[in-house]
């Protein structure tokens, strides 16, 4: 909200500033317009005629007219002050010095009376025209410092490198009335132009941007170099690093440029390199951090996978080099050892397996209308027996609607929360599904809970309790962290979403939603 | 270990030799003749030579997809065909079901489990035993009646309701897809209305199962379809 007001801001002063001569003006301000001369001749036009019925003699007349002619001075320009001059002398000298209404031959002190008007003239013309290239100069300067005053705002303001570039170009075509163009270096060489811009080089202005990129020199219209090209094309440079490419395409009919406009030109580019460097690192630095993440991330996953995978292993290659040898009691509670481990790998297996589709975009779930009960039991059976010695609860109303989902990724969603009650809860703790019709939000939510009476959720973990690789101190050996970060995934997926709080009466509870959704009348038959 | 007198052949085709010398072992055991071939095209080839009873597929055969090896084989024989899949192959496993074959497992399956789905399959190769009745635990289903008891007692069933319990039984031990059961109920334009099936079998369970939120023998193959487990526990 910021940039863009700051953006709309900055276009109202451009506006302003401008309205009176924009630098896009290309004539030069110091020809005198028809205008002041016009002035001129009204303001002696009209001290005549006033002075016409006045008694005063024509000595005081002279006065009157040089009076004029300094006041002049302060309104117009250097040639139509001297203009004043003459045309003053010469109206004193036909109307006023006698004989009335006709030229007079000038005694010595009317003569000198002229010179002095001259003299005063062109001084006070002098005087003026200093001035006022002062003034102006001023306020180009103020216009330049404003303008990249301006531009820096809305670099600053804007939140993308694209929206920068683009509210730098787009006040460049304001500011200098011409086309512009932003062309990014590549890491590998080359150059890219910016889709913001509105100057489309062709492939002459192509080559002489890549020239400008390759010798970091400016090239083009109003340059030394390629100057019979159509834009003017300057090098974005930062500590000798070629950044990009600035290109203006001003009007045909642009004799030359000026040294201010020039200079604010160079500013633009210098303002844009700044940018794209700034850019530059943050892209670096985020893509540091980037890889220390997955760094950090790659070395848990290494050091818990290896030690899940391991442990079942070392249980199976043990119990199968016992096997020889053993007698048929111990062959059977051996196979059982083989049998819980390699559960254990399978379901490590398939978590990995869905963490990765979940994180390859891999996951396109069936939406098809299902029944809550048939997950239920499918992870009922999934789980096996991990559930040994559990008491399992569920509560499903008779009238339960059908939900549309994807029964595989819900029935895995419900074995990984049964399983991670089983982990989290002490042995044989009861653990209950219940499964209803939530009609707090709009059309309603379905829902199924799972809860248990363990120790609860503890606080630290709450945060960050669907994260992957995020393991609850309490949790016995096993899992990777990896269940409800699927859990949270898979219901993602379908639309819907997972929460966690606690079991009124203690421990914890899981929630999974969908979308409660109505379907088609199912034909009826003779019931 | 008790050698079948009709010595029924199974070919397997898969191409991770650990698992063949498995199946091998499992299989020999039970009685089974077994074959081999490592490719989908050397399993055709092998089908051809020797006409097995029943065929284990893999899905994942580095030559041929396994999909293909059963069009080609169902093209020539309507030999009963176990599909080997491995977790998260849902679609393929609908698709291959869809083209013919008997039924499926999911690696890593336990013998026993391998063991009765085959049994099953070979069950129905052999001509029914003519007989009118059907039953599963305490339920009764006359067939030529077309009358349902359980526990002794008369069963209403809605002809839907029956219709669908007789295609059950028909396959029974076999994983059926939402779309065949569709297909053969409401017709080939009622193929996506899962709902339908979902609500009859709500049905279907609540009057003939002991257990609705745990059903034994009407049950639901999860994102494939229903299977109807005419002796659960075995």
């Amino acid at each position: 909200m910021l940039a863009v007001s700051r953006g709309s801001a900055f276009r109202w002063d451009v506006a302003t500033i401008f309205k009176r001569g924009r630098l896009s003006d290309w004539k030069s301000e110091s020809v005198s317009s028809f205008g002041e001369y016009l002035e001129v001749l009204g303001v002696i036009a009209a001290v005549t005629v006033v002075s016409w019925f006045l008694p005063v003699s024509y000595h005081a007349m002279g006065h009157v007219y040089l009076l004029v002619v300094i006041l002049l001075c302060l309104r117009v320009g250097r040639w139509p002050v001297l203009f004043a001059a003459i045309v003053s002398a010469l109206v004193w000298n036909y109307v006023f010095m006698p004989p009335r209404m006709s030229f007079s031959v000038l005694h010595f002190d009317d003569g000198m009376l002229l010179g002095i008007y001259f003299i005063v003239a062109i001084i006070a013309g002098q005087l003026t025209a200093r001035i006022r290239a002062q003034e102006r100069y001023e306020r180009l300067r103020e216009r330049r410092a404003t303008a990249l005053f301006h531009l820096t705002m809305a670099l600053a303001g804007a939140r993308t490198l694209d929206e920068a570039v683009e509210a730098a170009l787009r006040q460049a075509d304001e500011l200098f009335g011409a086309q512009s163009a932003v062309l990014l270096a590549r890491e590998k060489g080359g150059l890219t132009l910016h889709a913001a811009g509105s100057f489309r080089p062709g492939e002459q202005e192509r080559a002489v941007a890549e020239w400008v990129a390759h010798n970091h020199r400016e090239a083009g219209r109003f340059t030394g170099v390629l100057a019979s090209a159509e834009g003017l094309h300057l090098p974005m440079l930062r500590a000798g690093q070629m950044l990009g490419v600035f290109a203006l395409r001003l009007p045909a009919e642009v004799a030359a440029l000026s040294p201010v406009q020039r200079d604010l030109m160079e500013g633009f580019a210098v303002q844009l390199a700044l940018l794209l460097e700034r850019e530059q690192l943050r892209a670096a630095g985020e893509r540091e951090k980037f890889f220390a993440e997955s760094d950090r991330l790659h070395r848990t996953l290494l050091d818990s996978v290896s030690h899940e995978l391991k442990t079942p292993l070392a249980v199976l290659r043990s119990a199968g080099d016992k096997l020889d040898t053993e007698d048929a009691r111990k062959r059977t509670a051996l196979t059982g050892e083989i049998r819980t481990a390699t559960n254990r790998l399978d379901h490590l297996v398939a978590n990995l397996l869905n963490q990765t589709r979940l994180e390859s975009g891999g996951v396109r779930p069936q939406l098809d209308w299902c029944d809550v009960r048939d997950f239920i039991n499918a992870a009922r059976r999934a789980v096996g027996d991990a559930m040994t010695g559990r008491v399992l609860k569920t509560e499903i109303p008779d009238d339960l609607p059908l939900c549309m989902a994807d029964a595989p990724l819900m029935e895995q969603v419900i074995a990984n929360l049964l399983l991670n009650a089983v982990l989290h809860t002490p042995a044989g703790s009861p653990i209950q599904v219940s499964a209803g019709v939530d009609h707090a939000a709009g059309a309603g939510r379905i829902f199924i809970r799972i809860s248990d009476r363990g120790a609860g959720i503890p606080a630290e973990l709450r945060e960050n309790l669907f994260q992957k690789f995020n393991r609850g101190r309490t949790a016995r050996a096993g899992g990777l962290g990896l269940g409800l970060s699927i859990v949270r995934g898979f219901m993602l997926a379908q639309g819907g979403e997972v929460t966690a709080g606690d079991n009124p009466g203690g421990g914890a509870s899981f929630t999974v939603y969908l979308r409660h959704l109505a379907h088609g009348n199912v034909p009826n038959d003779d019931r | 270990m008790t050698a079948d007198p009709l010595r029924i052949e199974i070919l397997v085709i898969d191409d991770e030799v650990q698992i063949r010398r498995l199946l091998r072992l499992t299989l020999e055991d039970a009685g089974y003749v077994v074959r081999e071939a490592e490719t989908g095209l050397a399993g055709l080839s092998e089908f051809e030579r020797a006409a097995p009873d029943a065929v284990i597929l893999d899905l994942g055969l580095p030559d041929l997809p396994g999909v293909k090896v059963l069009a080609r084989l169902r093209e020539k024989s309507p030999v009963p065909v176990l599909i080997l899949s491995v977790f998260g192959q849902e679609g393929s496993k609908i698709a291959a079901l869809d083209a013919g074959a008997d039924d499926y497992l999911t690696k890593p399956f336990g013998d026993g489990e391998l063991l009765a789905r085959l049994r099953a399959l070979l069950r129905r190769i052999k001509p029914a035993v003519a007989s009118n009745t059907f039953r599963f635990g305490t339920v009764v289903v006359d067939l030529e009646r077309r009358r349902v008891m359980k526990q002794g007692q008369a069963v209403k069933l809605t002809s839907m309701e029956y219709a669908l319990l007789q295609l059950f039984i028909m396959h029974r031990d076999k994983a059926l897809t939402h779309r065949q059961v569709l297909r053969e109920l409401w017709g080939p334009k009622a193929e996506a209305q899962t709902h339908y099936l979902r609500t009859y079998m709500m049905r279907l369970r609540r009057k003939l199962e002991d257990e609705v939120d745990d059903p034994q023998y009407f049950q639901t193959e999860s994102g494939i379809g229903y299977r109807f487990v005419s002796e659960p526990g075995n």
